[in-house]
């Protein structure tokens, strides 16, 4: 709850019209683009880090809880105020404050829109690689908080790989910068350790990042396999030929049926997956690499191979592609999505198993990911009006990472641990691992009040169900 | 330093060495972590040396997966050995440390060492997937894993890449790992800063640049055959043996310091060394390295010409009392209370390289 007294206080720091706190006006910030919502007590929009500085100033005196929000895109529960509280809405620090093109290093706000960046850099030869498939809305805030990956991340790198440095608010209220233009630091590396930490041990304020040369040759392929089985194998042949393509993407028949129908991209929809395939540079080295992927994919049973020939046949290749999701509520009107990887050698096995839970429980599942990295993304498809098929659909779900944890891999890619992964955390990591994190969370945010909930296993909320389909009694162990 | 003569532990596995630890720690005895000894100069004087504890025995690949691409090793592996290991599979670490060879996994973790492969393929922060640490109360922690994108719980790796063996000893570490190129090129040219410049600026960018202050260019071109054919008929310049890289990965002057400057400001910030000093430098990444023949003023005096560029200067090495004189790391970050913090959480009584790192 947030005292009377404090939202006065919060008035004064923001102005009125920055305080959101109607009954109504609360449930629009009720949720992520994950399943789970909880309403928060105040929306604080502020336009500065001073007044950012000044909301969490007031919140740890309070010990009111504060979750930073961007777009509300996040997959994984990290802007959902699970234990009421403010939510600290950045979206109005939306400014590029510099891009220099010589420098090729551009500092943003945390609102600005991913592809916004892009755009203006383009201007100057330059574009912002991280591109995950929210980037027409999600922010580079929110994308540095959750360590966003995106298709292009398989050959550039996610998130962390391109922030420089960042301007953070810490729990006391603090504003600290933490790296910056130049190469290496002295200390620890404090920007490290913020990025990807979900908004638990610090608001970002400013971030500044590296933008890379557009590439003066694109090219891109769509290829159909007869199954998934056929074009993973297809995958692991392509990066064991030693390329590394900037992007390698599947998509199962059940996804490519809701795309065709939704943007008639032609992808060919008898096909049991379709690989889209992207490789940059000059135009000699994409012409080369292109012939050698397109040999090793009909060597794998790829057929119906088709080069995007202008930028618009590209960019309608694409918009299939991260317009995905939207294109499956033509089968159901909702999903639930998890982003475990596996080593790329444990496709196969994994997406069986990923099937077969599906078949269990009677859920569609749309597959739609990122092949190369190794990066699942089940869809499952369902329809939350029907109130008995959460339950069920959250048990599809934790079987499927089950399956990704016994396979060797990890909880999630890029959409974070937030609130709907924590429970799972001592699949991939002891007690001791999870006590060293919590000595960083200490470190940051004593009191805790920075998006409380997260990552961490909650032990009052509820257990987890496990079916235990999958079988398998695994340690997770890496080493 | 206090002058005794230190305990030498060399155990024989991750958890030995974080017993070993353990103990040191339970009798508040200080503990400096050795790996290849190649970076020994790095810091401050000791405050303390009550035990060195090599990692050399940790000295195995624990898993490569060459479909998967990732390799998991221990950390006293040494960096040829591992690549020896993955040569067999057509992969490779690209990582090409000043001071070699000699240097093992762990070490260059927690020195953060780097050359000239890093403009292509950036430093070990970027593709190291998994660490795990031994912490003084004896504990072995794990962060990140054995697949190539991870966003699960925080980044350790971050946290310990870089820290100089201030918050734990790393005992293991995984990667991932690129192929071999199927076409690697070296050519070389006597243009100094205007070839370095001009190479850098061409659509294909080399995988590594280095400038040295005799004005001599080494450009190295990885990739598909008909780009770097094509950028290395643009460019002209006379066709070197790859031997010459590894002659350059051997530099390492007795006295030694690292310039780290935002790349732009490179140019400027070597310029005004000392006349005739010998320097290399990758351009392209905004880092020189500085054999310091001058005295310790004249390094007071470029450091606070690179700091005020926003850039740091780091002995890598020198003789005890130039570097008192000189200090090792220069100006404290500014949020070195942060850093209290967290060298407290982990190491609260100070045994693990006390007095050398910055916390």
């Amino acid at each position: 709850m947030v005292p009377d007294s404090v939202r006065a206080e919060l008035r004064s720091i923001v102005g009125s019209q920055a305080v959101i706190d109607a009954p109504n006006d609360l449930r629009i910030f009720e949720r992520d683009g994950s399943i789970e919502g909880a309403v928060p007590d105040a929306v604080v929009l502020p336009s500065s880090t001073e007044q950012v500085a000044g909301v969490v100033k007031v919140a740890a005196r309070n010990r009111i809880p504060v979750v930073p929000r961007g777009a509300g895109t996040g997959l994984s529960g990290g802007a959902v105020t699970i234990r009421g509280g403010i939510a600290l809405q950045l979206t109005r620090m939306r400014r590029i404050l510099e891009i220099d093109p010589v420098a090729q290093i551009a500092t943003v706000e945390p609102g600005v829109v991913n592809q916004e960046l892009s755009l203006v850099a383009a201007q100057h030869g330059l574009f912002y690689a991280p591109d995950p498939s929210s980037q027409k809305a999600c922010t580079i805030g929110g994308n540095a908080a959750e360590n966003s990956g995106g298709p292009h991340c398989l050959y550039y790198g996610v998130t962390t790989n391109h922030v420089l440095g960042m301007e953070v608010v810490l729990a006391d209220g603090s504003v600290h910068w933490v790296s910056g233009d130049a190469p290496d630091r002295v200390g620890l590396d404090l920007c490290g350790v913020l990025v990807g930490s979900e908004g638990t041990l610090c608001a970002i304020t400013k971030i500044k990042v590296r933008l890379l040369r557009i590439p003066p040759s694109i090219a891109t392929m769509l290829a159909a396999f007869p199954s998934i089985e056929t074009a993973s194998q297809a995958v692991s042949a392509v990066i064991g030929h030693g390329i590394v393509p900037a992007a390698l993407e599947m998509m199962d028949r059940v996804t490519v049926g809701a795309v065709e129908a939704h943007y008639h991209a032609g992808y060919p929809t008898d096909a049991g997956a379709v690989l889209l395939v992207e490789v940059d540079g000059i135009a000699e080295s994409t012409r080369e690499l292109m012939g050698s992927i397109g040999r090793i994919l009909s060597e794998n049973q790829g057929y119906a191979m088709r080069e995007a020939q202008t930028p618009a046949e590209r960019e309608l290749l694409w918009a299939g592609r991260k317009g995905a999701i939207g294109a499956l509520g033509r089968i159901k009107p909702n999903y639930y999505l998890h982003d475990g990887v596996v080593p790329r050698s444990r496709l196969p096995q994994v997406l069986s198993a990923v099937g077969e839970i599906g078949v269990h429980y009677k859920l569609p599942v749309a597959n739609v990911f990122h092949a190369g990295d190794g990066n699942l993304h089940p869809n499952i498809l369902f329809d939350l009006r029907d109130k008995e098929v959460l339950p069920q659909v959250e048990a599809a779900g934790e079987e499927m990472l089950r399956a990704v944890v016994e396979l060797g891999g990890a909880l999630s890619g890029e959409h974070g641990i937030g609130l709907e992964k924590s429970a799972f955390m001592p699949w991939t990591y002891t007690e001791d691992d999870l006590d060293a994190m919590h000595r960083v969370k200490d470190v940051f945010d004593a009191g805790g009040t920075l998006n409380p909930g997260k990552i961490f296993p909650d032990p009052t909320r509820k257990a987890v169900h496990l079916a235990g389909r999958t079988g398998l009694a695994v340690e997770a162990k890496w080493w | 330093m206090v002058v005794t003569t230190p305990a030498i532990e060399k155990p024989a596995s991750p958890e030995e060495l974080a017993q070993r630890l353990k103990d040191a720690a339970g009798q508040k005895l200080a503990v400096v972590p050795v790996g290849g000894g190649r970076a020994s100069g790095m810091g401050e004087a000791l405050e303390r040396c009550d035990v060195l504890l090599h990692t050399t025995r940790l000295d195995r690949v624990i898993e490569h997966s060459q479909a998967d691409m990732v390799v998991s090793v221990e950390a006293g592996i040494t960096l040829e050995a591992l690549q020896q290991e993955l040569a067999k599979a057509g992969q490779f670490l690209p990582l090409d440390p000043f001071n070699s060879p000699g240097h093992t996994i762990g070490g260059l973790l927690a020195t953060g060492w780097t050359g000239p492969l890093r403009l292509r393929y950036g430093s070990p922060r970027d593709f190291l997937i998994g660490i795990r640490v031994a912490l003084p109360d004896g504990k072995l922690a794990t962060g990140g894993g054995r697949v190539v994108k991870n966003v699960s719980g925080y980044d350790m790796m971050k946290l310990h890449y870089g820290a100089l063996g201030s918050l734990g000893v790393i005992v293991a570490a995984s990667f991932k790992v690129f192929p071999i190129p199927m076409h690697d090129i070296t050519v070389t040219s006597a243009g100094g800063w205007n070839a370095a410049t001009h190479a850098l600026s061409a659509p294909v960018a080399p995988s590594a640049l280095e400038l040295d202050s005799k004005g001599r260019v080494l450009a190295r071109y990885t990739g598909s055959r008909d780009a770097v054919s094509r950028v290395i008929d643009e460019l002209g310049w006379k066709a070197a043996d790859r031997s010459v890289w590894d002659d350059h990965a051997r530099s390492a002057p007795a006295t030694w310091a690292r310039i780290a400057v935002p790349r732009e400001e490179l140019r400027r910030a070597v310029q005004a060394l000392p006349s005739g000093a010998e320097w290399w430098a990758s351009p392209g990444v905004g880092v020189a390295h500085w054999a310091v023949e001058s005295g310790p003023p004249s390094v007071i005096d470029m450091r606070s010409r690179v700091e005020a560029a926003g850039g740091t200067l780091v002995m890598l090495d020198a003789p005890d009392d130039f570097m008192r004189e000189v200090g090792a790391w220069g100006k404290p970050p500014s949020t070195l209370g942060i850093q209290h913090r967290l060298k407290q959480a982990f190491d609260p009584d100070r045994v693990l390289n006390p007095g050398r790192f910055v916390v």
